[in-house]
């Protein structure tokens, strides 16, 4: 379940004060959330992220409101129940893809284990680019990686930000595909923010910016 | 995958930051290791040899010389005295004990000591294997003169004449090994030992045989030096003077003039220590420079860390952990170095002249050169942790594209 009520924010030596619409999902609900660039995207999903703190409003994940938790505890809890998906950028370059994964677990605080790592890889076709530096992948495989790393603790809500505007029309689509369905087997919502019109029709419910 | 995991990583995907790092502080930590052991080394080399002498009698002269050629024995000696009128000085009240020392020969450059046995106690020697020295042309060898020359009991030596090795002055007469001293880290170590007497008598064949260029004879018997242990510390004050007044003879306060020689040696010393501080200060400022580069070049990299669910004390952990994986490699390489490449140094300068013997660093002083790299290394970390705890995440994840 997740609830956002009221949610105003605004950017330090800024005067634009953003006022973002009520979000309600319920269990296993997925939202899309379209607009144009500057109109604030990208804002909410870090207030939802937790890496930004609102001014005013409530910001319910779970059980837990967000907007009172102290620095240290929305550390804790984005690590444990959060998973974000980036644009380009998703991974330590000087890391190896089963090394980022590891480290992924090791600060959600979740015991690490190497199967569920490895079946994970199975999953999203990386497998055999387990040993492989991460600076070494392609842009598929990257994006690939970057769903992995958000789901492989299996936390509450999977927030992606444009995952799919620097890919193909093929990549696109697979990588929602992939994104919809690890976020139907981890039982997470799926929250997508994108100005990419293509991925309009692959979810039940929009929000318009 | 633990926090050190990700701190070595960071350091291997830097190579160049990171040996730059490590290279620059290894050569300060060097230099200040290697200082404190030479003025270790140097001490240890002088103090020690002090014991119980007070003052040293020997011919008119520098009293420095004095005190170097009998005491640590490097310098020629200054000449000799009468032995009767070292007699006279050793049955003075206010003495404790005065023991000869005469000079004149050396084996393979080490040389050769006519003294009597309380010389022994005065460096607290002990024998290795054999016994004392019994009658005249009979030696007993200190412990670096037995292992360097591979000498064992009762192996014959030929003495050379004078101080220095040389093959042509030899003298007829062979001196036999009886007796060997353990190691005592002090100048009786390199040191040959026999009785006044076989000194005078390799020397009385000298003078039948009329070596003009010394004047070892005259039928008087003559030694190097006394050295002399007062009863009570106030004889210092009014022994000396007087026997300074004597005519030929002069008495040389060890103590007074090595204090001297130190001061000189000591503005040295405190020169190329600042020097090797300032150098130490320098490579502190080349590790925080480098740390802080690899800070800002991984930006991104934190940030996501920090999406993670990383937190302020664990990346600042990571870097604090890299800043100590350089510090400990910079120690351990600035520690080999120094044994290994100072130990070399000294052991060419100690073949040559058989005089000074490295002392190993003592634990406190390594502990003392640990706990400054420690506090370099935690200002470095402290500096270059800055942008991490400024660092505004959702800012730099907002540049991703």
């Amino acid at each position: 379940m997740i609830q956002t009520d009221n949610l105003t924010f605004r950017y330090k030596k800024s005067k634009a004060l953003f006022r973002f619409p009520k979000i309600t999902l319920a269990r296993h609900e997925n939202l899309l959330i379209l607009g144009t660039s500057g109109i604030g995207k990208t804002t909410l999903l870090h207030l939802l992220a937790g890496l930004l703190t609102p001014i005013s409003g409530k910001i319910q994940i779970g059980g837990t409101d967000i907007s009172t938790l102290s620095q240290k505890q929305l550390d804790a809890f984005r690590g444990a129940h959060i998973g974000l998906v980036f644009q380009k950028k998703h991974a330590i370059s000087s890391l190896t893809v089963f090394e980022n994964l590891q480290t992924r677990l090791y600060f959600s605080n979740t015991s690490v284990n190497n199967e569920k790592i490895e079946t994970l890889l199975k999953d999203l076709d990386l497998y055999q680019l387990q040993k492989a530096k991460v600076r070494t992948l392609s842009e598929g495989q990257l994006q690939r990686l970057g769903i992995a790393l958000a789901v492989v603790h299996n936390p509450q809500v999977i927030l992606a930000d444009e995952p799919t505007s620097s890919l193909d029309d093929a990549n696109c689509k697979n990588a929602i595909a992939l994104l919809k369905q690890q976020a139907a087997r981890t039982n997470a919502h799926l929250i997508v923010i994108t100005h990419d019109h293509r991925i309009k029709t692959d979810f039940e419910k929009t929000i318009v910016l | 995958m633990t926090l050190w995991n990700l701190s070595l990583q960071n350091l291997k995907s830097k190579p160049l930051y990171s040996f730059l790092s490590v290279f620059t502080l290894a050569l300060g930590i060097a230099l200040l290791l290697g200082m404190q052991q030479l003025k270790q080394t140097f001490k240890h080399h002088v103090a020690p040899n002090l014991g119980a002498i007070d003052v040293v009698v020997g011919a008119k002269g520098s009293p420095l010389q004095l005190v170097l050629a009998s005491v640590l024995h490097v310098d020629h000696p200054t000449g000799n005295i009468a032995y009767v009128t070292a007699q006279k000085i050793a049955k003075n009240p206010m003495v404790k004990s005065a023991v000869p020392l005469s000079y004149g020969d050396n084996y393979k450059g080490f040389r050769i000591v006519g003294t009597t046995a309380p010389f022994l106690t005065l460096y607290q020697a002990e024998f290795n294997k054999g016994r004392k020295v019994e009658k005249a042309m009979e030696v007993v060898l200190g412990a670096t003169v037995a292992q360097q020359l591979q000498l064992r009991l009762g192996d014959r030596i030929l003495s050379a004449h004078g101080l220095l090795e040389n093959s042509i002055d030899v003298h007829a007469d062979a001196f036999t090994v009886v007796g060997i001293l353990k190691p005592t880290q002090k100048v009786i170590d390199r040191l040959i030992i026999c009785n006044l007497q076989s000194v005078w008598e390799v020397h009385k064949h000298e003078n039948r045989a009329a070596h003009a260029s010394h004047d070892h004879g005259a039928a008087e018997k003559e030694i190097t030096a006394l050295l002399v242990t007062f009863k009570s510390p106030r004889a210092l004050l009014s022994l000396p003077p007087k026997l300074n007044k004597m005519p030929y003879i002069q008495a040389a306060l060890p103590k007074y003039e090595l204090d001297k020689l130190y001061e000189t040696m000591g503005i040295g010393f405190k020169a190329i220590t600042g020097l090797a501080y300032l150098i130490f200060f320098i490579s502190g400022l080349i590790l925080f420079t480098n740390l802080y580069k690899m800070v800002k070049e991984r930006t991104f990299d934190v940030a996501i860390l920090r999406t993670y669910g990383a937190s302020h004390t664990q990346l600042i952990r990571i870097v604090a952990q890299e800043g100590l994986a350089i510090g400990i490699v910079a120690f351990i390489s600035a520690y080999a170095l120094i044994t290994g490449g100072l130990g070399a140094l000294i052991t060419r300068i100690h073949n040559t002249t058989h005089m000074y013997t490295l002392q190993s660093l003592s634990l406190q002083e390594l502990l003392e050169t640990g706990i400054s790299v420690f506090i370099l290394i935690i200002v470095s970390v402290l500096l270059a942790i800055y942008p991490i705890l400024k660092m505004d995440i959702s800012t730099i994840l907002s540049h991703d594209t």
